[in-house]
């Protein structure tokens, strides 16, 4: 059941793969380099998530080549809405981040991720007792997105010079028209999007974090990436 | 004895993490550099230059870098290759150690972790 969900999410990738259109003019916003980098630093920050998810628990995280893409705010809802619908359920772990980069993180899982990490946090039977399935489900799904959020924002502010806070993580299961909050960014701005792909091998559970970061934190982000650049010049 | 690398083809699907690593290189040193975005490139770059040295990525379009490094092996069993990567966990590192990798480089390199890397290599022929 996971697995078919999660090929149709990745059938829609391909939809909404140029969310603007040459001529537009807006990928002038970010240069070649700069998306590139910015992907390359996003591959490295998940890569350490997946490592510090894997000293917590015994998972091995299959990682896939993360993209950015940049989009006006009013895009955004309807290229969210290509990755999670049309299931009925799906769970997202959602964090926000404050410091020079500012922005929301979303974890996103099948509706029925929570039970299948469950055990890898150990004896079910344990766990279980004396409290409500739900709980402990969400509990599992809450700690597994908290770290790799908080090690994956954390090491790609630390790429960037920034240090960032965090709200608590919490767990939004909604239907498909309620997921994306729709004040999520503001229609006329332009939000940063970056997206990777995972799946944990021994639990078949498949999902996708992306971070999205409003277009006040792009002049901070291009001064930012050429600095990390800099030091691999001369 | 130590063996002096000359040859040197970067494998990454990153242009940009290609040119990070590049740059980690002693300038003073006249490496030659060869470059594949993805680990099939890669395979066949090999086959054809013989690099005294390969770094590789392991996550990676078309075919990725365990796969790559295990084809490597394979074709050349002396093959010297270093797994560049920002896969850190520990299942990873495994992996590739058993598939003959050299050693690991996390990302994102610098000039004394390349320098070392470099070191262990020429002091181990």
């Amino acid at each position: 059941m996971t697995e078919v969900r999660i090929s149709q999410i990745r059938v829609g990738e391909t939809i909404l793969d140029q969310p603007f259109p040459a001529g537009e003019g807006t990928l002038a916003i970010m240069s070649e380099d700069e998306r590139d980098t910015l992907q390359e630093m996003m591959n490295i920050a998940f890569g350490r998530a997946a490592a510090s998810l894997a000293e917590v628990i015994s998972i091995f995280v299959c990682l896939s080549v993360p993209c950015v893409q940049l989009f006006k705010g009013a895009q955004l809802v309807s290229y969210l809405q290509q990755f999670v619908g049309p299931f009925p359920e799906i769970s997202i772990v959602e964090e926000s981040f404050y410091g020079k980069m500012e922005g929301s993180a979303f974890l996103v899982f099948p509706a029925d991720a929570g039970g299948q990490l469950v055990p890898l946090f150990g004896d079910e039977e344990t766990l279980y007792e004396g409290e409500a399935r739900e709980d402990v489900e969400r509990d599992a799904l809450l700690t597994t997105g908290g770290i790799l959020i908080g090690a994956c924002v954390g090491k790609l502010a630390e790429l960037l010079g920034d240090q960032v806070s965090y709200s608590p993580a919490k767990l939004v299961a909604r239907t498909q028209e309620k997921t994306i909050p729709a004040g999520l960014c503001d229609p006329g701005s332009i939000a940063i999007v970056l997206k990777t792909d995972f799946s944990f091998r021994e639990e078949s559970v498949q999902g996708f974090l992306f971070l999205v970061t409003s277009q006040q934190s792009i002049g901070w982000l291009k001064q930012a990436l050429a600095d990390f650049l800099a030091q691999y010049e001369g | 004895m130590t063996k002096t690398l000359q040859t040197v083809l970067i494998v990454d699907d990153s242009p940009i993490s290609r040119k990070m690593l590049k740059s980690c290189f002693p300038k003073e040193r006249d490496f030659q550099f060869h470059e594949a975005g993805d680990g099939l490139q890669a395979l066949e770059k090999y086959k054809e230059l013989r690099p005294d040295l390969v770094t590789m990525d392991l996550t990676m379009p078309v075919m990725d870098g365990v796969t790559a490094l295990t084809e490597i092996k394979a074709f050349d069993p002396e093959a010297v290759v270093i797994v560049c990567t920002a896969d850190v966990q520990d299942k990873s590192l495994q992996e590739v150690t058993e598939k003959g990798a050299f050693l690991i480089l996390p990302k994102p390199p610098n000039k004394a972790s390349v320098q070392e890397a470099l070191c262990k290599v020429e002091e181990s022929a």
